[in-house]
């Protein structure tokens, strides 16, 4: 008996290392995040070159922060269902924090400062704003952690087709087909696992291709490559693994609230379509952000436009819908488990509604490259799957271990709801006064929402401080008090 | 024993002069027919070596990590387009591509494939499959001439050769992971 406590101890030791490098790392950029602000306010002396480095490491850091803590709780609930292996979770951390520091010691050190979409040329041709160790130190620090996530993927992707078959059978395709009970579909967990596994394997290889030819290119500026085909691969990767984490950390929502509520998340086929469609649809949507280069075949910017529409609705709509039915007469308690859990779900539908409208292009020829972009995507990153994210953190500490939720983190709560709506707000509004995204510099009419938003983003941290500070708080109980060998109840 | 004397017709039938220098007149075929060839005589003679030396593949390539390793590396040098210049050039790069690719890839990948586990096969695989498909663009794309012993038109088939190999990679893991394996054990 205390072999199994001690193993599930330790299972339990790798997701909180994920969630405690993960939380860390997104507390510090958005200090990054607030003093791009507030240079872009004019309230903080930047250089322009120091800017780009911040707007570098912010977007890298998030979007591999977030992943990694989303990756994690995906582990978490995935190794309920199928066996995974321990050493490759441990390698992708370990390959994670060396192509973090690589990365690190290229924006910082060598001013690499490309944006987290590495756009060829750009990371060759950079006016003499970096050399060429930077690019190389940015570009394989990237690769190490690609490889990383990749090996992680291949696991979960082996695990399920061991315990259920194929990929097909995980998606539940033989429940659609009728060939199986609904009741014989697989958990929602495992749906959810295997649509990531899926999307996740192809941005990879995607993204390994553009990287490695970016870093050709950097080494020998000679070999030149289609710079069409370049953006192509690059948003393939990057569009797919950015949207990827609110996919894994959405299992959070689905396996908390019916821990909660004690009732099942049953996987019916209406879920199960819903999950496929998204599938597919994540795969090929990433043109909309090839809108307006006008040389692509039309039929996939049209197809991009509309799948766009269609891409997270499916999945969304049917976890909003499934969330308020799980909920309703449960006598569910609320606490910051699931009061994060439930607020994530708010943000992902508020979070839509601007994308959608972007992702239109006569909309988009307008708002194209203005702040309505991170305006939305803000949104739904911190108020959707970050909350996610967060009320993982909440639900972990207080399965694991006796540490009480106290007022401040209910303050926090209020604190990071009102923050993240307000920087979102403020990016909505600089975007409809056609503020351009990434500019270092705004002209005074451009100002007064930048410095809002600083001040919203400052409360976020503060906020998110308090949800990490519990984290820690429980980390160092957890260790003194005995495991009971059932899990706690919670509800 | 059937497999050894196939895999050793197989290399002299490689080495006899007009068959190689038929060969490496044309760049697809000499990436993407002789090179492939070599590796496969080695692969078929490699089961009598394998036998033979059990006790040094299992001593020193206990899991098949190293093995394949080595393969992954000395393929990788052959995918650089100066490689086959100068094996065309220089006699003992050319000698080192007859005896290294059969030895130093065609006996271990034998020996190592089946010892990895799941997850190191897919690994491997999908680290070829986007190799493969760089070289397809790098050799189509490229605006230079990237060889002193072919011509640019050379390049581009070859880079399309990659990328039929890439499309197929790709469709076969398509068709693995959607088709069932319940009954196999992994
Ligand atoms: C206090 C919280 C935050 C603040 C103050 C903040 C601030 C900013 C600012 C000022 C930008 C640049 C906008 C521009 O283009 O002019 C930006 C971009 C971005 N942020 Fe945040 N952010 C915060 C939280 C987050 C979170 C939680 C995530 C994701 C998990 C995130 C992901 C990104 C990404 C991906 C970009 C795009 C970078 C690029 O354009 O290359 N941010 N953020
Ligand atoms: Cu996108």
């Amino acid at each position: 008996m205390s072999a199994v406590i001690s193993e599930k101890k330790s299972r339990n030791n790798l997701v909180v290392s994920y969630l405690t490098v993960g939380g860390i790392i997104i507390l510090a950029m958005m200090v990054f995040g607030v003093l791009m602000l507030l240079a872009q306010g004019g309230s903080l002396n930047l250089s322009p070159a120091a800017f780009y480095q911040f707007l570098t490491i912010h977007g890298t850091g998030m979007v591999g922060a977030a992943a990694l803590a989303a990756a994690g709780v995906m582990w978490y609930f995935l190794s309920k269902y199928v066996e995974l292996s321990k050493k490759i979770a441990q390698v992708n951390l370990a390959l994670f924090l060396i192509g973090v520091v690589m990365v690190i010691i290229g924006v910082f050190s060598f001013e690499y400062a490309s944006a987290w979409t590495f756009l060829y040329p750009l990371p060759a041709i950079s006016a003499n704003a970096w050399g060429v160790t930077g690019a190389l130190l940015y570009l394989f620090g990237m690769l190490i952690l690609g490889i990383g996530f990749l090996l992680f993927y291949l696991d979960t992707g082996r695990a399920i087709i061991k315990k259920y078959g194929s990929l097909a059978k995980g998606l539940g395709w033989d429940v659609i087909s009728g060939k199986k009970a609904e009741k014989d579909a697989p958990s929602s967990t495992i749906v959810a696992s295997t649509m990531v596994t899926i999307v996740n394997i192809t941005a990879l290889t995607a993204g390994a291709i553009v990287l490695i030819m970016n870093i050709i290119n950097v080494i020998n500026p000679a070999f030149t490559f289609d710079p069409l085909l370049a953006k192509n691969l690059t948003f393939a990767f990057g569009h797919i693994f950015a949207n990827s984490i609110i996919y894994m950390a959405v299992i959070a929502v689905y396996e908390i609230l019916s821990k909660y509520t004690n009732r099942p998340w049953k996987a019916n086929k209406p879920f199960l379509i819903a999950w496929t469609m998204s599938t597919a649809f994540t795969l090929v949507i990433y043109t909309h952000h090839m809108l307006m280069d006008s040389v692509m075949p039309k039929w996939m910017l049209i197809m991009g436009q509309v799948l766009s529409y269609a891409n997270g609705l499916p999945v969304l709509v049917i976890t909003a819908y499934g969330a308020l039915m799980i909920v309703y007469k449960s006598g569910i308690k609320w606490d910051m488990g699931s009061g994060l859990i439930f607020l994530s779900m708010f943000g992902w539908v508020v979070g839509v509604v601007p994308a959608i409208v972007d992702a239109t292009i006569v909309v988009n020829h307008v708002m194209h490259n203005t702040k309505w972009v991170p305006g939305h995507f803000h949104m739904y990153m911190a108020l959707g799957a970050c909350a996610m994210i967060f009320g993982f953190m909440y639900y972990l500490a207080k399965e694991d271990s006796n540490v009480e939720e106290q007022i401040f983190d209910k303050i926090a709560f209020l604190g990071y709801t009102l923050g993240i709506l307000g920087l979102s707000g403020s990016f909505l509004v600089s975007g409809a006064l056609s503020t351009p995204r990434r500019w270092a510099t705004h002209f005074p009419e451009w100002m007064a929402p930048a410095n809002f938003g600083a001040a919203a983003g400052v409360l976020t941290a503060l906020s998110l401080t308090m949800f990490v500070v519990h984290f820690i708080r429980y980390l160092s109980n957890r260790n003194k008090v005995e495991m009971s060998p059932e899990s706690k109840k919670l509800a | 024993m059937k497999q050894t004397i196939s895999g050793v017709v197989l290399f002299c039938i490689l080495l006899i002069p007009p068959v190689r220098t038929y060969m490496e007149s044309i760049m697809i075929l000499h990436m993407l027919v002789q090179l492939p060839l070599l590796i496969l005589a080695g692969w078929l003679a490699g089961k009598v070596v394998i036998q033979k030396f059990s006790r040094f593949f299992a001593k020193y390539n206990e899991n098949g990590v190293p093995g394949i390793t080595l393969v992954i590396i000395i393929t990788m040098y052959w995918m650089l387009p100066r490689a086959m210049d100068e094996a065309l050039t220089f006699y003992h790069v050319e000698l080192f591509k007859f005896l290294g690719l059969p030895f130093l890839v065609g006996i271990p990948l034998r020996d190592s494939w089946h010892k990895l586990k799941a997850v190191g096969k897919s690994f491997v695989y999908l680290n070829y499959l986007p190799m493969f498909g760089l070289m397809a663009w790098l050799y189509i794309d490229t605006p230079i001439q990237i060889c002193n012993n072919y011509l640019e038109v050379q390049q581009k088939v070859l880079g399309w050769g990659f990328l039929i190999i890439t499309a197929f990679m790709v469709l076969y893991i398509i068709q693995f992971v959607f088709t069932d394996h319940s009954e196999q054990e992994s």
